[in-house]
């Protein structure tokens, strides 16, 4: 019943939701979720390309382009601000578009450094109507965005033109700035409310065991003064990171902004850092106006897994039993969604406490125990044992099967050794950035979850290859080598693969789930994506078993989620209630990113970035398509 | 006489403080509130053999004393030094203090909490396996011998996929859940779980606690660490207890006067694997170190030495007592030595389980003496036979038969016992009989048992033997006189009673409980009943062992894993009854 209820409640739910997305998660909640309903599950198949932007990055020497990802979510401003559509590329270039046609209206580019090795990234921008400045007067209408280089822009929403009165000429140096990019950058927008711009900071944190700290800063939307910061480690030496690299949600009504910190640094190896981080892979409520800690809670202790928090923290009215409380669901990269109570951060279900198997490390001790919730399930079973090795003939199953007995594996958390240790998840999850989708009124979060498995060691720094030095993770089917400066070790991961570049485990290789959060379970889970391109050749017809993915979807009125995120170049449309493919579209390039959707001048776009992305080692491009049904009103 | 200095030194300790009054927050007095005084200083332990106490290296416990308020909601537990104390009453939140003097009052649970309190039997009662009574008796029997079902750790959300993968993953360490019925239980505990989650309150209340508390105090000794796994134990006449830690191969001495507590690491032979000549059956366990496999001890009424099965080798050990020296005994055959007695002959008697024999070892001749227990068919009758060339395979190539209900090729003799004229009782678990050994003539007797789960038996004064029928929740007793059978129900529900022992000198059964997070105690002339509820949550016991010298009961914490248990770590419990 409960169940008949909630797919009800998905189909239903548009009443005082918005159908406009003005923030990077739809809202400042990171619902995922319009309540546009034009587009439905009856007519979805009529979709088609409404029109396509371009940025220019493909101009750019390839070797930049390769070491890219086009990830940005665009946000559609009101008609006070001009009512463009504004993203940002990945070498920070922000761009406004006629929301109808896709021309561009205004572009900033603030030419960073693109000398770095470290990928370049930006996933999207903020707006905020800025009430200290006058009507009429120029930026009160207000695009923020982070640099590649750890700036802070205002630009002015109407022309692209750099705030005068924020910072040094409409743009501020933030934490970090004098460091060099491949320690710590950007990758998420930041949030703005209460007049302060609130950011976290992407930061390597697995190649230096002093990592730049994580700090968050929060400045003055007017001036670019800074106002508070945060520093997750509490002024911890010996480590650093703990940073907030995924997005950050805001409730202004408690007054509160929900940070997912990540893991301290190094990720792998935590003898420097034998104290508790009770910050660090959590989700911390912090006072709006003060960046006073209000409540913390700690997913992950003393994290050697990379399970840092990687999704902006999703804001929904849990309603159970006639009663109604503000909720947050948190997806994790180790498999789990953990659902508090958002003004105590108390978990809405009861926390079980999972053993830990201990470090082999000399010096390393790991937490006795992790949280575990009650409920939902986990996304995946982190088991995987040789009888379970899966391959496409008995030669690369055994071998997969060889690989599994040989390795280190005690389960979830199993801390890395000198020896093959099984990651599963690993670093990608699980749950990653994209997040997750939901709609109002019915507690049911749609999300996407990576199944594949890696494996990882810790190589004595005298056995290790010193000219190694991987930049970011592993890229498909390469085997990461990065020393861990100031820890005895070099950390070497990379997916569990059979001869045949197969991961060693059953599909389905990635899965879109809809979860129940009110309930517990999983209402459904299907394949996401095709390895009909992953092959030696493409093949003409789709192989559903799911790949890899990042970026997310989001859930629209008319019953619908979109998402792209695969290794198939494909945007798909799935039914809310029951997970059925309804629509699919051959973008160009991977588009790892997260749609959006908007309604203009009475007709539904629905609007994704097409940059492939690096760590899949596809190809690269710079495309944003728009989508929508036939223009009837032209037709009429 | 060493217990009795202990009494009166806890008891003047006690008696020196105010009594502490636990009340509500309207200040009426909470009768049998179970209050816990916790050592704050205790000394460092070395643990560094892995975590654990090395060979030889003695170390002390930080122990526990739990009393409970009497009809006045008052008890005697303060003492001097560095405590901090618990309260805990049904129905109440936890309360803790640095204090046990004065008023203490403690805040009602609401619903939701009082619920999530309850014990896992009174959760487990409610699941009913969409009414296959039989099924739910193979799934308790098959996955319930190892840790508490329906906890919050078992309750959780869990996809069909992912509880079949389970199930299949503790097949591997030992459950012998059927073929044909993982699937069933797997969606049953699915749906079931979660229909329990959605209406919680249908869940029953568990039994409450009686004024008899008032008059008993429970010491608790923390030995180990979330990974060990304390098995069976021996009050041994020379004071001291000693505890088996099954998957770290380790004894532990413990002096029940001082705390302290010497750890003797079992040696194994240089070619030994892990897993013993089972082969390690656990393989994603977190931690482990059991090439022996330590299970069950019993002791020489002629010179004390220690004997003790090592389930995972084709041995018997002894441990001298005087020069804490351990001799291995290798067998000429027989697999998995399981439970042991000794006679008053000096002889040493055990089960094998996994070859369905009963071993006597004579220390008068050395000589081991092996008794078949017979086969259910031909195909166990050939099972047995092909044993030896199925051993003779390493572990990963072995094959071994899928298990069904009737856990063909596996009887399983378990509990052993050797009643006051002589003769041995053995039960046996999956095959529902009774087995008698008259030792001077070697006969052996087969006697089918009424019930399901016959796991571990004692002999009373009488020679009557008590029986626990594990999967349908019973105390049972033969007559062997009569060859009758009596069932006495247990006073919880869906208990799953592991083991049990008799205090032949009060005519008092005490049953493990392991579901309920409760001891029993059965009277036998009136046939009345006692609970003694545990001072930590998901409490599975295993093995009691009595003092004859005024009755304290001793019991271990052996859930397994042992994290799932409150606090994590392993103890061992004794309830000694107060002086006026």
């Amino acid at each position: 019943m409960r169940r008949l209820a909630t797919i009800a409640a998905l189909l239903c739910a548009t009443t005082g939701w918005s159908q406009e997305w003005r923030h990077y998660g739809g809202d400042a909640g990171g619902s995922h979720y319009s309540a546009a309903a034009a587009i439905n599950r009856d007519n979805v198949g009529q979709l088609d390309v409404a029109w396509v932007h371009r940025s220019g990055d493909a101009d750019r020497p390839a070797e930049l382009l390769r070491n890219s990802s086009g990830q940005a979510t665009p946000i559609l401003l009101p008609p006070a601000a001009g009512e463009s559509l504004v993203y940002c590329t990945p070498f920070s270039e922000v761009i406004a578009l006629d929301p109808g046609s896709g021309e561009r209206r205004w572009s900033h580019d603030p030419q960073v450094n693109t000398a770095s090795l470290r990928p370049f990234r930006c996933r999207g921008v903020a707006y905020y109507e800025e009430t200290r400045v006058a009507q009429g007067a120029d930026c009160r209408h207000r695009i923020f965005a982070n640099t590649y280089d750890r700036r802070l822009l205002a630009l002015d929403a109407l022309s692209g033109e750099r705030c005068a009165d924020f910072g040094d000429s409409g743009e501020v140096s933030q934490y970090g700035r004098e460091k060099a990019a491949d320690q710590i950058s950007n990758s998420s927008p930041p949030v703005v409310a209460g007049g302060l711009v609130i950011n976290g900071s992407a930061v390597i944190d697995f190649r230096l065991a002093e990592a730049p700290r994580g700090t968050v800063q929060a400045f003055d939307s007017l001036t670019g003064e800074l106002r508070w910061s945060f520093d997750p480690l509490q002024g911890k030496e010996g480590s650093g990171a703990a940073n907030v690299w995924a997005p950050i949600s805001v409730d202004e009504s408690l007054g509160l902004v929900y940070l997912p910190t990540g893991t301290p640094s190094p990720d792998y190896y935590g003898v420097n850092r034998p104290e508790a981080i009770p910050y660090a892979n959590s989700v911390v409520a912090l006072a709006l106006d003060s960046g006073e800690v209000r409540w913390h809670f700690q997913h992950v202790r003393h994290d050697l897994w990379d399970y840092d928090t990687p999704a902006q923290p999703i804001l929904f009215e849990w309603q159970k039993d006639g009663a109604s409380v503000p909720a947050l669901a948190q997806p994790t990269k180790q498999g789990f969604i953990f659902v508090l109570d958002r003004r105590s951060g108390e978990s809405l279900w009861e926390i079980t406490e999972q053993p830990v198997p201990p470090s082999q490390i000399p010096g390393e001790k790991t937490a006795a125990t992790q949280p575990k919730p009650i409920a939902p399930p986990p996304l995946l079973d982190p088991f995987l044992m040789p009888e379970q090795a899966w391959g496409l003939t008995p030669w690369d199953r055994g071998d997969c099967a060889r690989q599994l007995a040989e390795l280190d594996n005690l389960g979830l958390f199993t801390p890395l050794s000198e020896k093959l240790t099984l990651m599963f998840p690993g670093s990608l999850g699980g749950a990653n950035w994209g997040g997750g989708a939901i709609a109002p009124g019915g507690g049911v979060l749609v999300l996407n979850v990576n199944t594949a498995p890696f494996a990882g060691r810790l190589v004595p720094n005298a056995q290790a290859d010193a000219a190694a030095d991987g930049k970011d993770h592993p890229t498909a089917g390469q085997r990461f080598l990065v020393p861990m400066k100031g820890t005895p070790y070099t950390v070497e991961l990379g997916a569990l693969v059979s001869p045949l570049g197969i991961p060693c485990n059953a599909p389905p290789w990635g899965k879109l789930m809809a979860v129940d959060l009110v309930a517990g379970q999983i209402l459904w889970e299907t394949a996401l994506g095709s390895i009909h391109e992953l092959g030696p050749f493409p093949l003409p017809f789709h192989i559903d078993w799911g790949t890899p993915n990042l970026g997310g979807g989001i859930a629209t009125a008319g019953g619908l989620f979109f998402i792209a995120a695969t290794m198939d170049r494909q945007l798909r449309a799935f039914d809310l209630a029951s997970g059925e493919t309804l629509w699919r579209y051959t973008l160009p390039v991977d588009a790892t990113a997260t749609p959006m959707t908007y309604t203009y001048r009475g007709r539904q776009y629905l609007v994704i970035n097409a940059g492939g992305h690096f760590m899949f080692n596809r190809e690269a491009g710079d495309y944003l398509y728009a989508f929508a049904l036939p223009d009837q009103r032209r037709s009429q | 006489m060493r217990h009795l200095t202990l009494f009166l030194f806890a008891f003047a300790i006690a008696a020196a403080a105010d009594p502490l009054l636990v009340t509500d927050p309207d200040g009426k007095p909470i009768t049998q509130a179970m209050v816990t005084r916790t050592p704050l200083d205790v000394p460092e332990a070395d643990l560094s053999d892995d975590g654990y106490a090395p060979h030889g290296v003695t170390n002390i416990s930080a122990v526990t004393v739990t009393r409970f308020t009497d009809v006045q909601g008052k008890v005697n537990i303060a003492a001097d030094g560095n405590y901090f104390y618990r309260v805990r009453a049904q129905g109440y939140q936890d309360l803790y203090s640095d204090t046990a003097e004065g008023i203490l009052q403690l805040a009602p649970m609401n619903r939701e909490q009082y619920i999530a309190s309850y014990p896992s039997n009174v959760w487990l009662s409610r699941l009913d396996f969409g009414g296959d009574r039989e099924l739910k008796e193979t799934f308790q029997l098959n996955c319930a011998f190892c840790h508490q079902q329906a906890s919050p750790f078992m309750r959780n959300e869990r996809t069909v996929a992912q509880w079949v993968s389970i199930i299949e993953r503790m097949n591997t360490y030992g459950a012998r859940m059927p073929t044909d019925d993982i699937r069933p239980v797997a969606e049953l505990l699915q749906k079931e779980y979660r229909e329990l989650r959605e209406n919680p309150g249908t869940v029953p209340e568990p039994r409450r606690w009686e004024t008899h508390l008032s008059s008993i105090e429970m010491t608790e000794w923390p030995i180990g660490d979330g990974f060990s796994q304390m098995h069976d134990f021996l009050l041994h006449p020379n004071g001291y207890v000693y505890v088996g830690d099954n998957l770290f191969d380790r004894i532990y001495e413990i002096d029940t006067d001082t705390g302290e507590y010497t750890v003797y690491k079992v040696p194994h032979a240089e070619d030994a694997r892990l897993g013993g000549i089972l082969g390690n059956r656990f393989t994603v366990f977190p931690k482990m170190y059991n090439y022996m496999g330590v299970h069950s001890f019993a002791y020489s009424k002629k010179d004390g030495n220690i004997f003790i099965t090592p389930s995972m080798q084709q041995a018997l050990l002894e441990f001298d007592i005087e020069t804490k020296e351990f001799i291995t005994h290798d067998m000429p055959g027989g697999l998995y030595p399981h439970t042991i007695r000794t006679d008053d002959a000096d002889r040493v008697w055990f089960t094998m389980a996994l070859s369905s024999q009963v071993a006597m070892f004579d220390r008068s001749s050395g000589e081991f003496t092996l008794y078949d227990l017979p086969a259910r068919s031909i195909k166990e009758w050939l099972f047995f036979k092909a044993l030896p060339l199925l051993f003779s395979l390493d572990p990963e190539d072995r094959p071994l038969p899928s298990p069904d209900r009737e856990s063909t090729g596996l009887p399983m003799p378990y509990g052993i016992d050797v009643a006051p004229d002589g003769g041995v009782w053995v039960a046996r678990l999956y095959a529902n009989d009774l087995a008698h050994i008259d030792p001077d003539s070697g006969e052996v007797t087969m006697i089918d048992f009424p019930y399901s789960g016959p796991r571990r038996l004692r002999a009373d004064a009488d020679g009557n033997i008590w029986v626990v029928a594990f999967q349908v929740g019973l105390l049972v007793k033969y007559d062997p006189r009569n060859k009758t059978f009596s069932e006495y129900p247990l006073p919880v529900v869906n208990e799953l009673p592991y083991a049990l022992n008799v205090d032949r000198d009060r005519g008092v059964v005490w049953v493990n409980g392991n579901q309920s997070d409760t001891i029993l105690s059965f009277d036998i002339a009136s046939e009345s009943w006692q609970l003694y509820p545990m001072p930590r949550q998901r409490f599975f016991t295993r093995d009691i062992e009595i003092s004859e010298e005024d009755g304290a009961v001793y019991t271990s914490n052996s859930h397994f894993p042992t994290w799932q248990s409150e606090s994590a770590t392993p103890t061992l419990l004794r309830i000694t009854p107060l002086e006026e």
